[in-house]
């Protein structure tokens, strides 16, 4: 099977997605989205100024925050998660996220 | 089609209240989610779980579930004629779907939106995937065979595992950790349905020789005695073959030295740096004529590395 490049998203601080990029590929609903952007959980890198009706969908954020977004929206959706736990999970992951980096740093330079 | 026992997959009674039901479900989701389960098989179990619960939280879809009476899990069986989940709905071929699709579209019929089949769009399953790749693909970029399994029902309805085969090209600039999303190379979608993603997780292979810190790379650098006193030029390995590292006289264990742009490629086409990490190893069988210089040499030299102790010395042999 040839495997196409246009199709491959890096998932790092290096590229963006778009908010219906992470929409799509998380399967969160935009009010979810803009509450997690409200309560400080996710932060936009940048807005996009093009004339855009809707404030969600001018965000832009970092590649690397579709993996912890997925993962509190498969819990959300098996857990009925409220939207509180939806912000305070995701401000969890992130901070496990830093320190596992740090660790896997640490103990290469060990 | 094959029957699957809910009641029994979530451990409660067919009598069980929606809130005992609930409970059973949340028990069996906080053991087996995959998102918290270390369990190998959590993700197969849960799917069961997941299955079971959609059906029997919704009053309708459980009374509907129930009129298909009480059968043992994994046995042929057919709807009783008038069923109330296949009303309003097309005639089934009941031979070639799975319980859970019967159920599935449940939702959709109850509110008059339009089936063909019993089936709408059904968007493909997202994969997440963890691929091991060596440094010297990282360094290169590599094509590779992810070999994975998915879970799949079988034609008994159990759950197993499905072995599944696909090439893919890992680009450079790759680090540890880095995750990847390959759009539509996940799960096929059914009647129209996208088809899901794939993602991967990215690690190294550990290497015999190197380590990595982002897109550096450390090398221990075993050095003599008399080449970290007097410097000496070596010969040092690095991922792109060997490169000569000149090693200034007067070095110690510890001291790293950069090899500018020999670690691993970034994104934008530069490379991190390579730092050979100094350790002075003495000889290990030494001659005597190497035991007689070192004696000389421990004769005449007034040097001692240990002053900041502070001790008095001179009782020292």
């Amino acid at each position: 099977m040839k495997n196409n490049d246009a199709e491959l998203l890096w998932l790092d601080e290096h590229h963006e997605v778009t908010a219906s990029e992470l929409l799509e590929l998380s399967g969160l609903s935009a009010e979810e989205l803009e509450w997690l952007v409200e309560t400080g959980a996710l932060n936009p890198i940048r807005c996009v100024p093009a004339a855009v009706t809707q404030q969600s969908q001018a965000w832009c954020f970092s590649g690397q925050c579709l993996v912890a977004i997925r993962t509190v929206s498969r819990l959300k959706r098996d857990f009925d998660l409220a939207p509180d736990a939806l912000s305070l999970t995701l401000v969890l992951l992130e901070r496990i996220r830093v320190l596992e980096q740090q660790l896997l740093q640490n103990n290469s330079q060990a | 089609m094959k029957f699957k026992d809910y009641y029994e997959i979530l451990g409660v009674s067919r009598t069980a209240t929606s809130d005992e039901i609930k409970k059973a479900y949340r028990k069996l989701a906080h053991q087996y989610h995959p998102d918290i389960s270390k369990d190998p098989a959590g993700e197969e179990k849960f799917k069961e779980i997941g299955e079971a619960y959609a059906t029997l939280k919704d009053s309708e879809k459980r009374a509907a579930y129930d009129a298909l009476g009480s059968h043992p899990s994994g046995q042929e069986f057919r709807p009783p004629p008038n069923w109330s989940g296949s009303q309003g709905g097309q005639s089934y071929s009941f031979d070639d779907i799975d319980l859970s699709d019967l159920f599935a579209n449940f939702a959709g019929r109850r509110h008059g939106e339009q089936h063909h089949g019993g089936h709408g769009p059904i968007p493909g399953q997202d994969y997440e995937l963890a691929v091991q790749i060596s440094l010297e693909d990282a360094y290169h970029g590599a094509m590779v065979d992810l070999n994975f399994t998915v879970p799949e029902y079988d034609n008994q309805g159990q759950l197993k595992r499905v072995a599944h085969t696909f090439k893919a090209r890992i680009p450079k600039g790759v680090s540890h950790g880095q995750k990847l999303l390959l759009r539509g190379k996940g799960g096929k979608g059914a009647n129209g349905g996208k088809n899901g993603n794939l993602y991967l997780n990215i690690s190294f292979i550990a290497h015999s020789l190197f380590r990595v810190a982002e897109h550096d790379l450390l090398i221990d650098l075993p050095v003599t005695v008399w080449e970290a006193t007097l410097g000496a030029t070596v010969k040092v390995p690095t991922l792109d073959g060997p490169v000569n590292l000149k090693i200034p006289a007067g070095m110690n264990s510890g001291k790293k030295l950069r090899i500018k742009g020999h670690g691993l490629p970034k994104q934008n086409q530069a490379h991190g740096d390579l730092f050979a990490v100094l350790q002075i190893v003495v000889t290990p069988n030494p001659s005597e004529q190497e035991v007689a210089l070192m004696k000389q040499l421990a004769d005449i030299s007034s040097f001692n590395p240990r002053t900041h102790f502070g001790l008095d010395t001179t009782n020292e042999k």
